[in-house]
């Protein structure tokens, strides 16, 4: 998160140089860096799409991306927003971590699917993500940056926040309320961590979450159906038998 | 004859074809995922991998979109696709769409003449481009007729030969025959929707589908499996081959038909024009197996791929003029049009809606609000869209509704995810997107593809007639809801200027190389011929002068029906057709 030679780069100078010549507080230090040239900068590095280890994410609880403070970060914050309760156990016993984890350390972290290449440009919310970092990269650095913050507004890391202190720290990040010099700390929550939390619940125990089907067996998802053609009318606006026991793709496999 | 890009208007096209024994070279730049993990259980059934990773879509990372709202703004890159989602491979989006079925209106290819007779000239904005399209219903019927007897369309027809038939849609536009299959079975929601709509004398029917209700044997003699209501049809592929695509019905036939071929992995770069002689010569593509690439020699040339790639690659070969918004001049990229949505939560405490109890087409609708359907006079504003409450498989990760004011989080908000998922569903509008002088396509001046080309670029945002039409059938939607007697609704539905590209709303995106009479206002003619080559075509949805409420499909199929039975006319006689 620093300049690569501070010696050179007074940045709070720079920044306060930016905002009389912006005259405006939206001008990020990016643009005046010098990406508001038009012309295409050198394409980034063509993304090399990795296949997802499924079958690794059940026989291994080891981490394949974080290193253990970033460990620490992600289990402290599903424990937080998965409480152990009487619905669930709690986020790392449900695999959320481990889920995300694998997540960011397969195709999708690397980057799969994402156009990467410039010109690198701010605009509208609306045009989502417009960073050149690989999700798992945008991931740790917005991790580095509100363990920052927790610092500077609770005097310890985010995981050693107590729980309570640590939900409003994460309501101010999700709310825009905690802002980084650099990287965009409520888009890092809203648009990369929620998501992956929302896909480590609900998606099938494959991938290292929902672990035992827990949160489809919340919810009442009966997973996976073979065949529904006859259901569709015995059970229409009726309990469904199957929501109890959801199947998933290893009980069909 | 080269058609370029394997999805469904393609093989409608080759099917008629090579009925006579014409041949036909297909150019598809994907593989074939018929027997692939993403049609085979149970790793069919896997939301995160074909829904949220949307698994069976074309790679943004190799070719995607720029997007700005206004021309004076620069353009960003969708870096994610997300909004509308393109499909990939043999099929094309074909083979993972949801399966509802509809004829658009009669009026609706006669547009300006409709709207100016009812409501006089003055009513039509200067900034709406609307038109005729040179086609009337009465010619489309038959291929309509057709491809609901090849895809099994299942159904209960509303307007059988001009008279009106209880259960059906009575706006439908006239059919000569009842649909060839019964209509599905409705979900809990379409129900409970259908008892408030009747309330206020609104006409509910269930969604004609392209999901089969029983095993189906069409006129080819290929077959459909029945629908198994398994809640994975939209970005899936049906492992039961119960949903009626080009995959399952068009290319296993058209394998057997000696004149046809079909090249995968093949992506089409440019078409070469002689602009003199009036007419394409070849096509050159990139074989994406050996990384060489190829000059395809062609007698005639079809342009049947994804709706933005028909107005890329005219724009790429530099066939046609390129319009220009500024000037209000040129033709190809405008007209861009794409779908107006609204959505509200309707959350039923006592009742079991089971939303996992679905296939992608059922769906309960009205169309007392669908296009031209009802009296505008005085409203400010011209289209509309249906109002339809049903499910659409209730998967997990995309499809759970909280009410309002639920935490994000935390043992509350899991409480309301177990109090609600089964009992909490949704009424949507899905309306009309009529052209605006400055919503249109070109080429992206600084971003580029996998393969050297620049990105196309689309200049969109809701304008006022569609933010007015929008406030108004929203209006009419919350009604509804709120008559279905639920304990609570979700936030109330705005569309909004600025337009946002982060979520999916829809693929069902037109225009851009719009079909008409008067080649200064439209790239192909109403026969699909360009006006520039006589031996160019282009078909799909990009050759929809407007979009209406309808979803795309049916009409995009029956297009390339008639294309079919007038190319044979063509290569028996080449010429200008009429």
């Amino acid at each position: 998160m620093e300049p690569s030679d501070p010696a050179k780069f007074d940045r709070r100078k720079f920044l306060q140089r930016t905002l009389v010549a912006a005259g405006s507080a939206v001008a990020l230090a990016p643009r005046l860096i010098g990406a508001d040239a038009n012309d295409s900068s050198a394409p980034a590095a063509v993304p090399i799409p990795v296949p997802a280890t499924p079958a690794e994410a059940e026989t291994s609880s080891v981490y394949q991306t974080f290193s253990p403070d970033e460990a620490a970060f992600v289990e402290a914050m599903v424990n937080l927003m998965c409480p152990a309760d009487a619905l669930t156990p709690n986020g790392v016993d449900c695999g959320l971590a481990l889920f995300i984890d694998r997540q960011l350390a397969g195709g999708f972290g690397k980057g799969e699917r994402l156009y990467r290449r410039g010109p690198w440009r701010h605009g509208p919310a609306e045009f989502g993500y417009q960073l050149p970092l690989s999700p798992e990269d945008f991931f740790k650095n917005g991790l580095a940056a509100a363990d920052a913050a927790s610092r500077r507004l609770h005097g310890r890391n985010f995981a050693d926040l107590d729980p309570a202190t640590g939900d409003r720290f994460l309501q101010a990040v999700a709310e825009g309320q905690v802002s980084d010099e650099r990287l965009p700390l409520a888009e890092w929550f809203n648009e990369l961590v929620y998501p992956l939390f929302n896909q480590a619940c609900f998606a099938d125990p494959l991938y290292g979450g929902n672990k035992d089907k827990v949160f489809w067996k919340m919810i009442g998802y009966p997973g996976l159906p073979a065949v529904n053609g006859l259901n569709m009318a015995k059970y229409r606006g009726k309990p469904f038998p199957g929501a109890a026991a959801p199947k998933s793709i290893e009980d069909f496999s | 004859m080269v058609i370029v890009g394997g999805g469904l208007s393609a093989g409608m096209v080759a099917r008629q074809l090579t009925a006579k024994g014409i041949e036909v070279l297909v150019l598809e730049n994907g593989g074939d995922v018929r027997n692939s993990a993403a049609a085979k259980l149970p790793t069919q059934r896997d939301e995160l991998r074909w829904a949220t990773h949307t698994g069976l879509m074309q790679d943004g990372a190799a070719e995607t979109y720029t997007w700005r709202h206004n021309r004076t703004d620069p353009s960003l890159a969708m870096r994610r696709l997300a909004v509308f989602l393109p499909g990939s491979g043999v099929g094309g989006a074909g083979n993972h769409w949801n399966g509802q079925a509809f004829r658009w209106e009669e009026y609706d290819t006669e547009l300006r003449t409709r709207m100016e007779t009812r409501y006089g000239k003055s009513s039509i904005p200067a900034n709406m481009p609307i038109r005729d399209w040179g086609v009337s219903y009465s010619e489309l019927e038959p291929y309509y007729d057709l491809f609901e007897r090849l895809f099994g369309i299942s159904g209960k027809a509303g307007n059988l030969r001009g008279k009106i038939m209880p259960g059906g849609n009575p706006f439908e536009a006239p059919r000569q025959n009842e649909f060839p299959q019964r209509p599905l079975e409705e979900t809990e929601i379409g129900l409970i929707f259908r008892s408030a709509a009747d309330k206020f004398g609104y006409k509910s029917f269930l969604s004609p589908a392209a999901n089969s209700p029983d095993a189906y044997t069409n006129p080819d003699g290929m077959k459909l499996g029945a629908c198994q209501y398994c809640g994975h049809c939209d970005r899936f592929i049906c492992e039961a081959e119960a949903k009626a695509t080009p995959s399952v019905l068009l290319y296993p036939l058209l394998a057997r038909r000696p004149s046809f071929e079909l090249r995968k992995f093949c992506h089409v770069i440019r078409i070469e024009h002689d602009a003199a002689g009036g007419q394409v010569r070849a096509v050159e593509y990139l074989d994406l197996l050996t990384g060489e690439t190829f000059r395809q020699p062609a007698d005639v040339v079809v342009l049947a791929a994804f709706t933005l790639s028909n107005t890329k690659l005219l724009l790429t070969s530099g066939i046609g003029r390129p319009y220009d918004a500024a000037a209000n001049a040129g033709v190809v990229g405008r007209n861009f049009c794409y779908q107006t949505n609204a959505a509200i939560s309707v959350y039923l405490p006592d009742r079991w809606l089971n939303p996992f109890l679905a296939s992608g087409s059922t769906v309960t609708l009205i169309e007392d609000f669908d296009d031209d359907n009802f009296d505008h006079t005085g409203l400010g504003f011209l289209g509309g869209g249906f109002i339809a409450a049903g499910s659409g498989g209730g998967r997990p990760i995309a499809a759970r509704g909280v009410p309002p004011g639920t935490p994000r989080w935390g043992t509350r908000w899991k409480q309301a995810n177990a109090d609600w998922y089964a009992h909490a569903g949704s009424v949507g509008f899905q309306g009309s997107s009529y052209p605006h002088r400055e919503n249109f396509l070109d080429l992206d001046p600084d971003y580029r593809d996998a393969y050297g080309q620049p990105l196309l670029r689309v200049t969109f945002d809701m304008r006022e007639n569609e933010l007015r039409m929008a406030k108004y059938c929203a209006g009419k939607m919350v009604e509804i809801a709120r008559a279905m007697g639920a304990a609570r609704l979700g936030g109330l539905p705005e569309v909004t200027a600025n337009f946002d590209t982060r979520g999916y709303q829809s693929t069902h995106i037109t225009g851009g190389t719009i079909m008409g009479r008067d080649p200064a206002t439209s790239v192909v003619s109403s026969r699909l011929q360009h006006w520039d080559a006589e031996n160019l075509f282009v078909v799909g949805a990009s050759v929809f002068a407007h979009n209406s409420g309808h979803n795309p499909t049916e009409l995009v199929a029956t297009l390339a029906l008639r294309l079919g039975d007038d190319l044979v006319r063509y290569v028996g006689r080449p010429g200008r057709l009429a």
